[in-house]
């Protein structure tokens, strides 16, 4: 009793002047009555504390995880993406080299047939001509041999008289005759 | 004569008791001003305790945050989170400003309540809370003060005092009193708040060492708390209200 009241008491010396110091009074430091609270608090703290600091973390892996995930599927994709590329690459390169030679064959083949018609074409020109060459030759010939009976026609009227007549008729009937024969 | 002896030893004591006063300061004198040294020297305490837990958290930054790194990833996120109901989309530049106000405060409060600051005797005066001295919740008051006119002229221009004929010109004494009651309010809220609070523990201490005070030191951390947070959320209310704007 008398050293709580001692303490009571000396709890009331407030050092009015001096230096600096340390109170060695446990009481008046309310050393017991902050350590119960901090023992309190670190007790009770403790566990909300980690508690949100755990949900914290998940949270935050979970996001990480999340994103990784997306990160590796979005990598995925882009690697099909690019092997697609590569194929379809290929593919056009084939097509292109497959066109290419395709137009080259069709040139060839078109150039062929042009030729082989030109050729025929040619042919039918120089029939043609010829064909008229000779047309025009006998169509000289035909008129020239007109003339030539017109002339001998003529001829035959203008000096034409009973005896020459006989005798081109006789001359005629051997000619048949000999024909004949 | 033994009993009168210890009688007025008692008187004695419940005189010095009763003599628990509060205005007792450790002055020190810089330049012609005398500073009150108790409240530097818990201020220095309270810094470095934030800068050292800081400058420990962020040492060695890992993308899965650990223990501390995590902790203070959590805190900054409330911070942030608080600027962002408070102030709006732009909340980002102030959350330096609203976050130190927080942490400083809190810090301070708490310290006040848990560390045990009375084992170490000064020349004069005690130490305490920062915050427990009117002069630092003014100064972060006067702070709070500039940092919403900046605010808001930084956004507005010369257009940020036509919020004070809004809605009417008739309430331009209100409004321009607003500008002092501000800092007022805030100040002595949080002075008054931390100073009862460490008060009522002591007096309690004072009548009875044990148990007893111990409900009121876990209510003064509570109050504590919520002060360091009423004071961060209205400074940034009062950011928040001076930059937002109908344009």
């Amino acid at each position: 009793m008398k050293n709580v009241t001692d303490s009571f008491v000396s709890l009331g010396h407030w050092p009015s002047a001096g230096s600096f110091g340390f109170n060695t009074d446990i009481l008046a430091t309310n050393l017991i009555n902050l350590s119960v609270v901090l023992g309190v608090l670190v007790f009770f703290g403790k566990g909300v504390l980690s508690d949100l600091l755990d949900n914290r973390k998940q949270r935050i892996l979970n996001t990480i995880r999340n994103s990784e995930e997306l990160r590796g599927g979005a990598i995925e994709q882009l690697e099909k993406a690019r092997t697609r590329l590569r194929k379809v690459e290929m593919e056009a390169d084939q097509f292109r080299v497959n066109g290419y030679s395709e137009i080259e064959r069709e040139r060839l083949n078109f150039i062929n047939s042009t030729s082989k018609t030109l050729k025929q074409l040619e042919n039918y020109k120089n029939e043609t001509i010829n064909f008229e060459q000779q047309r025009a030759i006998n169509q000289v010939r035909q008129l020239v041999f007109q003339q030539a009976l017109q002339g001998a026609l003529g001829t035959l009227s203008s000096c034409l008289n009973n005896e020459l007549h006989l005798r081109t008729i006789r001359a005629n009937i051997g000619m048949l005759g000999a024909i004949t024969d | 004569m033994n009993v009168l002896s210890c009688s007025i030893n008692k008187l004695n004591g419940l005189y010095d008791i009763s003599g628990v006063e509060v205005g007792q300061h450790f002055y020190w004198k810089i330049g012609g001003f005398q500073v009150h040294g108790q409240v530097l020297i818990t201020s220095w305490v309270v810094i470095a305790i934030l800068l050292g837990s800081a400058t420990l958290a962020v040492r060695n930054p890992q993308t899965i945050p650990t223990s501390g790194q995590n902790f203070f990833e959590y805190v900054l996120e409330f911070i942030r989170d608080v600027s962002k109901t408070q102030i709006g989309e732009e909340y980002g530049p102030w959350v330096p400003f609203i976050g130190t106000m927080f942490l400083f405060i809190f810090v301070s409060n708490w310290s006040g309540a848990l560390l045990p600051w009375k084992i170490i005797q000064l020349p004069h005066g005690e130490l305490a809370a920062p915050t427990n001295d009117i002069n630092t919740t003014v100064a972060l008051a006067l702070l709070t003060s500039v940092a919403y006119f900046y605010a808001g002229i930084s956004k507005k221009g010369l257009g940020y005092f036509g919020k004070y004929i809004q809605p009417t010109p008739i309430l331009l004494p209100i409004n321009i009193l607003e500008d002092f009651t501000k800092p007022l309010s805030l100040s002595f809220r949080l002075f008054g708040n931390i100073l009862a609070d460490e008060l009522v523990v002591v007096v309690l201490v004072s009548l009875v060492p044990l148990v007893v005070p111990i409900p009121v030191m876990f209510l003064g951390l509570f109050t504590s708390g919520i002060q360091a947070l009423i004071f961060a959320t209205l400074a940034a209310a009062y950011i928040g209200e001076s930059m937002e704007g109908h344009h």
